[in-house]
């Protein structure tokens, strides 16, 4: 029963092949429903930056084989090329990573807790997540929790949205009394209007949906405007800030070339936050335009990097104690279930057979020595469980490995499937098992 | 006494030149202000050696030495001012090398030749003081448009060199570059203007290779300068502009001196 991670990132595989896989929440809802059932638990965390699966099985072969068919099924076989697989506790340290922000494109942005989060509650309220997936991840939410609060790498976080901030400072200087249209009411949007209104610039918002452009306009202190006057709002504007889920791009040469000249050739930048693009590439070929997009932010963001390389040096030290600490505890978890099944399971057997020898004596035997039959049963159990008990009791504070052998080994299903109460009631032998 | 303060004056430039180079590939928080301050104490000791020139003369310098140091001294001047009031030292790794390669071909040439007497009216000075002031506005602009241009291409091929974190914005470039451009605009007017009056009368335009490049020159900047306005032009466009503009100024200024004329002016 070991946590495997299976995905890509934007360290692995480029935007292409990023936007592939990425989906939005039905598909995912989907995914999971397909993917998951009985005997594996799925978690998928679907970013801009990152699709992973994190499963639960008992069978690595089996869910290896289950996400590579989906992951080839969703983006095509080049998409494998790019996949990383970590299991055990390397993938608890991913995950920790992840939610920790320890791998993201901006080390130390904010966002990616949060859309752990929300993946979490999608799998949960599916039912692909049961009990170790949610185990693990509020292990690391509680992970990333500290090394906000006891490392600096989340405070001046930089986040995609600050990054693109600093690019457009870079381009006008002051962004004060600097139009800014926002494209799109999602999350991610709203982080970058916020972003960009803090820096001075007067936010424009617009959406297919006008509610809900009206409805962020009113958040961030902007004003809404209809999708349709999209050639008027390119004119006025002088940064374009787009994070939808369009599936085709919204800004093209053509109708970005076109408002040039009524621009009067005023520079105008583009920051595409979405995956798949907003912004076709061809757009930033045109002479005063700056179009940006997500894996362009990653270089402006680099040296910031490299400047909090010790923080996060601190930070994986946190994660690191952090999994000890969950690996730990799964294992007391699991292991002391284990003894008292295996026990259990012992002490049926060992009940049974007592009782089938008891009937051919009928009434030969006395009281006294049904009761010494009895004990015999019960001690043979004792001696014979001794040493797995305390070895399994003993390997509990390490890892949970030899406690699933022992399972295996004994075919003792119930434990994997739902872990019993610390302390399994006796059998009702065992009182006279402790009597010998 | 002129030369030795020329020459420390050099030095000071070549000094303030080294640090600002240093400080494109180290960005050292230190480096700014001591390159300011060798250019500053070169500005000294190079503008009391002009006076001290002027006086000894008797009259403003005119030979083709004297001129292109007083070029070197008119560009320092804008670094500094645009250096103190935007904190631009990044632009001193390009007006700095440049003000040094106007100033040090200066000493090899041979000094101020004797002055046609045709021209010793008492325009010449002005002529002769806008000209440089224009020159030196323009060159300046076209140090921030190679700057602006080599940003821009940074920006829009996403590959961030030095330049990027030490510039401020590209915006900024093209507002110190309409501005210099103006400046420039208005005292190459006043070049043509004054030229225009030694000659006087009807015939004062001869088609002299060096009026006509001024002309052109100036042409080219009246269009940048009218395309700004009107039609909204602006970085990149402007940037090339302003430096062919002032490529066709050099050539101008470089034929203004009668090569057989032992290098004076005209």
């Amino acid at each position: 029963m070991e946590l495997v991670c299976l995905g890509l990132s934007h360290q692995t595989a480029p935007l292409s092949v990023r936007e592939k896989l990425a989906m939005p929440q039905e598909r995912q809802a989907e995914v999971l429903q397909r993917i998951s059932g009985a005997g594996m638990e799925v978690l998928l965390i679907s970013t801009c930056n990152r699709v992973e699966f994190y499963a639960v099985s008992r069978s690595l072969e089996e869910v290896r084989a289950a996400l590579r068919a989906e992951i080839a099924r969703v983006a095509g076989e080049e998409a494998l090329g790019h996949l990383y697989e970590h299991a055990g506790e390397g993938a608890l340290v991913h995950l920790f990573r992840v939610a920790s922000s320890l791998d993201s494109m901006v080390l130390g942005e904010q966002q990616i807790l949060g859309q752990v989060k929300d993946s979490l509650e999608l799998a949960q309220k599916i039912g692909a997540a049961r009990g170790e997936v949610i185990r693990a991840c509020s292990a690391a939410f509680s992970t990333a929790k500290r090394v906000r609060s006891e490392t600096a790498i989340g405070r001046a976080a930089v986040s995609m949205a600050s990054a693109a901030v600093e690019l457009a400072q870079k381009l006008f200087g002051t962004l004060k009394a600097r139009s800014v249209l926002v494209v799109g009411a999602g999350e991610i949007a709203e982080l970058a209007a916020r972003h960009f209104a803090s820096a001075g610039g007067r936010i424009a918002v617009t959406n297919r949906t006008f509610s809900r452009a009206e409805a962020l306009a009113a958040e961030v202190g902007g004003v809404a405007s209809p999708f349709e006057q999209m050639g008027e709002l390119l004119v006025a504007t002088d940064v374009v800030v787009t994070c939808t889920a369009s599936p085709a791009p919204i800004f093209e040469k053509g109708n970005v070339g076109a408002v040039l000249k009524p621009r009067k050739h005023r520079p105008l930048f583009f920051v595409d936050l979405a995956v798949p693009r907003d912004v076709a590439p061809e757009v930033g070929s045109l002479a005063g335009v700056y179009a940006y997009d997500v894996d362009d932010l990653q270089k402006v963001v680099a040296e910031n990097t490299a400047a909090r390389a010790s923080e996060a040096a601190r930070a994986e030290v946190i994660v690191a104690e952090e999994v000890a600490r969950f690996v730990t505890a799964r294992a007391q978890r699991n292991g002391v279930p284990v003894v008292a099944t295996l026990r259990k399971h012992a002490e049926r057997i060992a009940k049974n057979e007592v009782e089938r020898t008891l009937s051919h004596f009928g009434a030969e035997l006395t009281e006294k020595q049904r009761k010494s039959v009895e004990a015999m049963g019960m001690a043979i159990v004792n001696k014979l469980l001794h040493e797995p008990t305390a070895r399994l009791r003993a390997s509990g504070a390490e890892d949970g490995r030899l406690a699933g052998a022992a399972a295996e080994l004994f075919g003792l299903e119930e434990v994997a499937e739902a872990p019993a109460p610390p302390e399994a009631p006796q059998a009702a032998l065992a009182a006279g098992g402790a009597k010998s | 006494m002129v030369h030795a303060l020329h020459s420390l004056a050099t030095h000071a430039y070549g000094a303030a030149a080294v640090v600002y180079l240093v400080y494109l590939v180290r960005q050292w928080s230190p480096l700014p202000l001591v390159g300011r301050l060798l250019v500053a104490l070169g500005a000294v000791l190079h503008g009391v050696g002009l006076g001290l020139l002027v006086l000894h003369q008797g009259g403003l310098p005119v030979g083709m030495a004297q001129a292109f140091s007083a070029l070197a001294f008119l560009l320092v001047l804008i670094f500094l001012g645009l250096d103190v009031r935007y904190r631009l030292p990044v632009l001193g790794a390009f007006l700095t090398p440049f003000a040094l390669a106007v100033l040090v071909p200066g000493f090899l040439l041979p000094s101020a030749g004797g002055l046609r007497d045709s021209l010793r009216r008492p325009l010449l000075p002005v002529h002769v003081s806008v000209a440089l002031i224009g020159l030196a506005a323009f060159g300046a602009a076209a140090g921030i448009a190679v700057m602006y241009l080599l940003l821009e291409r940074q920006m829009k091929g996403k590959r961030f060199g030095v330049l990027f974190s030490r510039i401020p914005s590209l915006q900024l470039l093209d507002d110190l570059n309409r501005r210099l451009v103006i400046g420039g605009f208005i005292a190459l007017s006043l070049t043509v203007i004054t030229g225009a009056f030694f000659v006087g009368g009807a015939s004062y335009l001869e088609w002299q290779p060096k009026q006509v490049t001024t002309l052109v020159a100036w042409l080219v900047f009246g269009v940048l300068l009218g395309a700004r306005a009107f039609a909204g032009w602006n970085g990149r466009r402007v940037a090339v502009l302003t430096m062919a503009g002032f490529c066709i100024l050099v050539v101008s200024f470089l034929t203004a001196f009668d090569p057989l004329g032992g290098g004076g002016l005209h």
